[in-house]
């Protein structure tokens, strides 16, 4: 059914871009977004919703396909090769700073045109409900004190979360047994069933298992506390200042017309402003946070910098 | 108490609209289901955005459905044309396509509903009544544990080889390496992707599956043609099963169901493992063991029943501990958190009622698409009538369809033109192509989590051993591999040497 949909998308569209003029107003017709990840996670979600809340703005549907594969490298490459036209975008996750360091494709964020960004993500230690461990500190030193002891699941190796355990030994100088899995879910399974000890996720992955008391939220990496789990404290205030999140955004391939841009940045930030973003935050974890076209490219260069930096310090890749 | 909650429950599903929901979500499940490449969790995960503009009863009733609906359908192409509607539909397709070549075809389908339906409910009879004890068994699984049951998995390719165990090892193996492309699960190094990021994910299962069974029917049955001039008469035969016969099948379907359970409860193995395992468990405790793949009825029961009982299963682990037990209960979880809804311990202590209301939609939906299975049989069971010539260019053009809507990705179309390839040539040579489908289903799964447990063991083999689940496990799989060698010595010493003098 939606693939017989898309057939008929792409066909039509390859006749309306045959037809149309560069020149004319903006925009025309259907726009598609091309989302880096499954059906159902959290980029599809807020790709979803924002792409619904924004097509009355722009007065053309907003149609969101997904492209799964290789951290998001694949959707990234697909959407930097369609013609800057305006009617391919892209959901922007933090891959699309890391993807090149880790080797998977030669595309970052200085290689397109960024839009904006919407929503940021910070990343929380957990352990399981019983465990010993009641504060942060007595987990790092739990882990300083061991050698290799203390077993910390992660979402793979190169991804987000990961990223911020390494940060945490670089940080604290605490050492762990890391346990990769392919993806936050098993590797927080893998805590509530006592085969690891604990995990960093993103603050809206944890916040379920939290509230329903199969885990215990030691810390939060972030400056400020996080509106869902407000009594969790940051590690910015318990004096160790690391942790880099996740964060979502849109983008569309280089050389795109400025006002194009402004027009789809406009209609995001309308949706931004709607209740029903704030509500889908408060469910998810995130923290809203909008930034227009040019914070967003000197926020994402910064972070593409900070992992091009820090990737061939902390992963060893290929290494046994 | 205990009965207000559960009338509660059940007076908020006694209602049109959610009725309604209910039926629409298992008749677009039955869609999603039936055609190769569009799965469960592609219909639950792209209806899930529709269901915010709805209350939650009528959100959830939908998305059950869909479900519930989609699992039994799988099976019916796989019973009519060899392709599996989804990966839970494989072991169905072993002994139910055999079935339809026999001219079976109307009982395979009646018993794909049947089966599928009592699986379904016994599960749901666990989930109401030994959800915690299951779920903390599923919790159990650590790395060790999973190792166990792929191996076990992966040991039952000598028993689906029938009488050519060693081809099927082989082709076993052939899936095996298969899934090795990729990242390293542990070290995430680019394995085998002679630098195309389109293989980091690894090859991707479905259009593989579709490509082998699909594909690769349509070609040899291309190749077959002028063998086969005389084309057969299209026989639908009865649908429901007689007493006699369904009476002999209650046995190994609810001993699939139990497989199907408990294997769906574990987080990460879901119905297309638990009905591999339930098809092996019927054959080998059956009398008939030859007539396994070749349309034996107690295998497909037991198989139906198993992929069916999975879903039971994951909604435990799901609604208990708040953990996914596969892919569509995790996109589950993300639609009740949207309707303020929070799976876990708490939710069984503070809203029975709502708990109960699940176990209702879920027997509902069974039976709804249980009904669908058995009216739609006959008019399903038309499509072998199309001319073959038709049939072949419709299954190329689904496969073809399916496998690019899974991940909008050309990349597998081209892995199910390969497959069908290798489908098409496996069927030649008389090599079969279950242990192939084993070994790239569980060859990930066993290998991380032999090496996450080594991790954990700090390298030391024994105390995997050690753990009673993996104990038990690695005993079932060494039986089933040295199995057949231990009966041809036995009966060899039998019927050399006289009756042995001691056992």
């Amino acid at each position: 059914m939606r693939a017989g949909r898309s057939v008929g998308v792409l066909s039509a569209g390859i006749l309306l871009a045959a037809c149309s003029a560069p020149q004319g107003p903006y925009p025309a017709r259907e726009i598609k977004l091309i989302v880096q990840a499954a059906p159902g996670g959290t980029s599809d979600t807020v790709s979803r919703v924002m792409a619904s809340l924004a097509e009355s703005r722009l007065g053309v549907p907003i149609v969101c396909e997904n492209r799964p594969g290789a951290s998001g490298a694949l959707a990234f490459s697909f959407v930097a090769r369609r013609s800057p036209d305006g009617y391919t975008i892209g959901h922007a996750p933090v891959e699309i700073a890391i993807v090149r360091s880790l080797g998977y494709a030669d595309i970052g964020p200085s290689d397109v045109s960024l839009i904006c960004l919407v929503s940021k993500t910070a990343p929380a230690l957990v352990v399981q409900a019983d465990a010993p461990w009641l504060t942060f500190e007595e987990f790092i030193t739990e882990a300083k004190g061991g050698s290799g002891g203390v077993v910390m699941a992660n979402s793979g190796i190169g991804s987000i979360w990961h990223f911020n355990i390494l940060l945490m030994e670089q940080g604290t100088g605490a050492r762990f047994t890391h346990l990769p899995y392919g993806g936050s879910t098993p590797a927080l399974v893998s805590v509530i069933g006592g085969h690891s000890d604990g995990a960093v996720a993103g603050v809206g992955e944890v916040v379920s298992h939290v509230q329903s008391g199969t885990l215990r939220a030691l810390a939060v990496f972030d400056a400020e506390r996080s509106s869902v789990l407000p009594d969790v404290p940051t590690t910015h205030e318990l004096g160790y200042p690391i942790g880099t999140p996740a964060w979502s955004g849109f983008f569309g391939p280089a050389g795109i017309d400025e006002e194009r841009v402004a027009q789809l940045a406009d209609a995001f930030e309308v949706a931004f402003g709607s209740p029903e973003w704030a509500k889908l935050c408060r469910e998810r974890g995130m923290q809203p946070l909008f930034l227009g076209r040019e914070d967003f490219e000197s926020f994402a260069l910064q972070q593409q910098q900070f992992f091009e930096e820090q990737v061939p310090k902390l992963v060893r890749l290929g290494a046994p | 108490m205990v009965t207000a909650e559960l009338l509660a429950g059940l007076a908020a599903v006694l209602d049109w609209q959610v009725l309604a929901f209910l039926g629409a979500g298992v008749c677009l499940g039955a869609v999603f289901g039936a055609l190769p490449g569009l799965t469960a969790t592609m219909g639950v995960a792209v209806l899930t955005p529709l269901t915010f503009w709805v209350s939650p009863e009528q959100g959830l009733a939908m998305l059950l459905g869909i479900y519930c609906g989609a699992i039994p359908a799988g099976g019916i192409p796989a019973i009519l044309i060899n392709v599996p509607g989804t990966p839970a539909s494989i072991a169905t397709s072993w002994d139910g396509y055999a079935l339809t070549r026999k001219g079976k075809a109307g009982l395979a389908l009646g018993i794909n509903a049947l089966a599928s339906a009592a699986g379904q409910l016994t599960s749901i009879a666990f989930l109401a009544f030994l959800a915690f004890p299951i779920a903390s068994f599923a919790l159990r699984f650590g790395p060790a544990e999973y190792f166990g049951l792929a191996l076990l998995g992966i040991s039952l390719m000598a028993g689906v080889s029938g009488d050519r165990v060693l081809q099927g090892m082989l082709a076993g193996s052939l899936g095996l390496a298969l899934a090795l492309v990729g990242l390293d699960p542990m070290t995430a190094y680019p394995r085998y992707t002679f630098g195309l990021s389109e293989f980091l994910d690894g090859i991707s299962f479905v259009p593989v599956m579709i490509g082998l069974f699909g594909l690769g029917e349509v070609l040899s049955q291309v190749s077959e043609r002028r063998a086969r001039a005389k084309a057969a008469r299209i026989e639908i035969g009865r649908v429901v099963p007689k007493a006699a016969d369904a009476k002999s099948l209650l046995g190994s379907t609810l001993s699939g169901a139990g497989v199907g359970t408990m294997v769906g409860a574990i987080p990460a193995a879901g119905g297309d493992i638990g009905s591999v395992i339930a098809w092996e468990q019927a054959r080998r405790t059956s009398k008939d063991k030859g007539q396994f793949g070749k349309g034996s009825l107690r295998g497909l029961a037991a198989s139906c029943s198993a992929c069916n009982a999975a879903i039971g299963g994951a909604m435990t682990t799901m609604l208990t501990l708040g953990i996914p037990g596969d892919a569509v209960s995790a996109i589950l979880i993300g639609a009740l958190l949207i309707h303020g809804i929070q799976p876990g311990p708490l939710l069984f202590a503070n809203n029975q009622a709502f708990v109960f209301s699940i176990v209702f939609l879920l027997v509902f939906a069974c039976l709804m698409i249980m009904a669908v299975g058995l009216l739609g049989a006959r008019p399903l069971a038309k499509v072998l009538s199309v001319p073959p010539p038709l049939l072949w260019a419709g299954i190329i053009v689904f496969g073809t369809v399916g496998s690019y809507a899974l991940n909008n990705a050309v990349a597998d179309v081209w892995a199910m033109y390969a497959a069908g390839l290798v489908g098409f040539v496996f069927r030649r040579a008389r090599i079969p192509l279950g242990p192939l489908v084993l070994g790239l289903i569980l060859g990930p799964m066993m290998e991380s989590n032999l090496r996450r447990a080594l991790i954990l063991s700090g390298g030391d083999w024994l105390a995997l051993v050690a753990r009673p689940i993996v104990a038990v496990f690695l005993a079932a799989a060494v039986l089933s591999i040295a199995w057949p060698w231990i009966r041809s010595r036995r009966s060899a010493s039998r019927s050399n040497l006289g009756p042995p003098s001691s056992a």
